[in-house]
């Protein structure tokens, strides 16, 4: 690993990104090839949040697309400001000696800069967050090919606007629908899995300050074991976790114990089937067990060490 | 003039670079020039001598489906060997290729008849290599007592080829049905990544899943259906005004304005329906795949309404009345599996396809994408390839999803003339079921 790629490292890390030294690497090199990342994984597992740190360790300015059903040129690009041409003519039609023009009415203050061509004027270098993008449609997808390959844009009554600092562009994807490949073509890719468990107690002593190191570790593993139970229909990602242990640090909770657990359950499972589930196929006494069975393998552990 | 010999400057790098992206599409990676000039880019960048950075930098520029990382990895692992390993390889694959060689030549001596090797294809001579000594004594004796029976002819080499081959391919066939697969090894071990068994699970043969993995299997087909149905929910299409003004809606929203136009409304896109038939195979050989495909087919209909579903055998019943129902998954199928007549029944397709064509004509139109789940081993071969001939104008598309290995069709008259009519697929886990019909509905 080169120094440049430690640097990186050490920078996440400052910023409370946990995360292993491929997904560096992959980072890095987006960011060396002025390559747009698109990041794929379960939801909750840090893909926005990897932009949102991205942002803070250039020290830039986070623009955010926010992907949905119908999203079109005018909501991501630019618009027209219809209303206030439509009140330039009226107040133009008072004052009759004046004569407006076509030009007048389609120049830069008319337009209204939506995030790909702010991200694409940024003064310096900006991070363009393109949020769940599997959720836009196909058309849109492609609209975006133009705009990451070149990163320029054309617009008929301005002609064409090329980036002033190519933006660092991060995709986002929940795999909702499979992603063409002329797009992903475009893209370096990573895959973010759930964390092992010595990486999520890291996650959460770095994220939730004043938790005892003895709780990182029970939630840490409970919530690893509940990802196991092939039933459940959403596994608890690592926002679901965080929320858990911030709850239980304000309850001032040092341990866990199955009761504890089955109380607060819900702030990590979401759907009612999945609490029955674990209501039904873990419990409080199936809590106990794996705590008390992680609790002598760790002591063990900590004794060989 | 002396002949100057020029010593070429090999580069090993872009060589053993090159054949490692060959390798990666012969395995169905998708790797395009764009990608490869990405990856040699970010080598660039990358120190090449750490075994972990080289491997990361190549899979994030080369390998864009999460699915694919498994292929990526194991190519990776054989072929970008340790030093000093490379030698141990050779050696151990040149072992192979004796050991290869060995066995053809011991194939061609045991199947002879009157003195000649009996006249099969490589791979023949690899199943027969495959099998056990108990099986191969067997057909030694049968091919033996051949040779020797009375009034045996010279000319009976081919019939009795014909025998050695059916016998094999027969062998060939119950070996794969009875194997467990690969995953009975992996699967247990595999606990502590949840994604990898998931994965692992997606690749294995439906047939081999066993039943202690089957809520993890349809937990992936409830993926599967969610993703499937967001895919069809959201299909639309650009009518020739979408984008236009609505003048009509505009002025009715400006009316507060005093009849000035201020907020401008353009006609929306236009969402174009599509029906899905489904025709399960429920007959005896085709039970595991049918169950989960209804399993697939219960998650599907709960966001998706313009579904409809046939199971048939040898007779055709309607099950959309059920599904509509909106019952649960395990009702449905107690339903079927319990209740149906069809069920575990012998397969005529071509009597379904008449029924479906006579009882429910409305089903079949233009918009209407018919996928028939079967194995095509039907009866009255003639009559099936006669329905589908009509029903193909009928409807939008056909697409026929076949558990059946592809090295198998051939061997099945009746998927030999079908398969020309309709779009046939080889689906046999839940990852080419995936990819079949996310790419095709």
């Amino acid at each position: 690993m080169n120094d440049d790629i430690k640097e990186l490292k050490k920078k996440f890390d400052q910023a409370g990104y946990i995360c292993d030294d491929s997904t560096i690497l992959t980072v890095y090199l987006a960011l060396a090839l002025h390559k747009p990342l698109l990041i794929e994984g379960a939801p909750g597992v840090g893909k926005t949040e990897m932009g949102k740190v991205l942002a803070e360790v250039l020290k830039t300015e986070l623009i955010r697309l926010q992907c949905y059903e119908g999203l079109d040129e005018t909501k991501a690009l630019y618009e027209w400001n219809y209303q206030r041409q439509l009140l330039r003519i009226q107040m133009n039609r008072n004052l009759e000696k004046e004569q407006i023009k076509e030009e007048d009415l389609f120049s830069e203050q008319y337009l209204l800069e939506r995030p790909l061509l702010k991200a694409i004027q940024a003064e310096k270098q900006a991070v363009l967050l393109i949020d769940e993008v599997d959720k836009c449609d196909p058309e849109f997808e492609a609209f975006l090919f133009e705009v990451l390959s070149d990163f320029q844009v054309s617009i008929p009554e301005l002609g064409t606007i090329k980036a002033r600092n190519i933006p660092v562009v991060v995709l986002t994807s929940n795999n909702e629908r499979e992603l063409s490949d002329g797009l992903k073509r475009r893209c370096l890719y990573l895959y973010l899995d759930f964390p092992e468990i010595k990486k999520e107690i890291q996650i959460i002593k770095v994220k939730v300050p004043g938790v005892a190191d003895r709780l990182a570790w029970e939630i840490a593993t409970v919530i690893h074991e509940l990802r196991q139970q092939a039933n459940l229909r959403k596994k608890p990602s690592i926002a679901e976790t965080l929320d858990w242990a911030k709850a239980l640090v304000t309850m001032n909770c040092t341990q866990l114990d199955g009761t504890l657990v089955a109380d607060t359950m819900n702030l990590v499972l979401k759907t009612r089937a999945d609490q029955m589930l674990f209501i039904n196929e873990v419990g409080t006494e199936g809590i106990a067990c794996i705590l008390r069975q992680e609790r002598s393998e760790g002591e063990t552990c900590r004794c060989k060490s | 003039m002396p002949v100057q010999i020029v010593k070429e400057k090999r580069n090993y790098f872009d060589q053993n670079f090159a054949l490692f992206v060959n390798l990666l599409r012969r395995e169905g990676l998708p790797v395009s020039t764009t990608e490869i000039f990405d990856a040699l880019q970010a080598l660039e960048w990358t120190d090449i001598t750490s075994k972990s950075d080289f491997k990361s930098a190549l899979r994030a520029t080369l390998v864009k489906n999460r699915r694919d990382h498994q292929t990526f990895d194991l190519l990776f692992d054989h072929f970008f060997l340790p030093s000093g390993n490379h030698e141990n390889k050779v050696r151990e694959l040149s072992g192979y290729k004796k050991q290869f060689e060995d066995k053809l030549k011991q194939a061609n001596l045991d199947l002879q008849f009157k003195g000649e090797p009996l006249r099969l294809e490589l791979r023949e001579l690899e199943q027969y290599s495959a099998l056990t000594a108990e099986q191969r004594e067997r057909l030694q004796s049968f091919v033996r007592k051949t040779e020797n029976g009375v009034n045996v002819e010279p000319q009976f080499k081919p019939i009795l080829e014909t025998i050695v081959k059916s016998h094999l391919r027969y062998c060939r066939q119950q070996e794969e049905f009875t194997s467990s697969g690969a995953y009975s090894a992996v699967g247990s071990e595999a606990g502590s990544g949840t994604g990898k068994k998931d994965l692992d699970l997606c690749e294995l043969d439906i047939r081999t899943i066993k039943e202690a993995d089957f809520p993890a299997a349809e937990q992936q087909l409830q993926q599967l259906s969610r993703k499937l149905a967001f895919k069809i929910l959201r299909r639309k299409s650009y009518g020739f005004r979408y984008g236009k003004i609505d003048l009509r809606r505009s002025l009715r929203d400006n009316m507060c304005y005093g009849g000035v136009i201020f907020r401008l409304k353009h006609r929306p896109k236009r969402r174009t329906k599509q029906q899905i038939l489904l025709l399960c195979d429920v007959s005896a050989s085709m039970k595991r795949y049918s169950t989960f495909v209804i399993h697939f087919l219960h998650g599907l209909r709960q966001i998706v309404r313009e579904l409809s579903c046939f199971s048939f055998s040898d007779t055709l019943e309607n099950l959309t009345p059920e599904l509509k129902g909106r019952v649960g998954l395990n009702h449905l199928l107690e339903r079927i599996v319990r209740q149906s007549k069809n069920w575990g029944g012998g397969t005529n397709l071509g009597f379904a396809l008449e029924d479906l064509e006579k009882r429910f004509p409305d089903y079949l139109n233009v918009k209407t994408t018919i996928v028939v789940v079967s194995d095509a081993k039907t009866i009255k071969i003639d009559q099936a390839v006669r329905e589908f001939e009509m029903i193909k104008d009928k409807v939008k598309r056909i697409i026929w999803l076949n558990p059946l290995p592809v090295s198998h069709w051939a061997d099945f008259r009746s998927i030999r003339e079908i398969s020309g009519l309709v779009e046939m697929w080889p689906c046999s886990t839940i990852s080419q079921l995936e990819e079949v019909l996310s790419g095709r509905l």
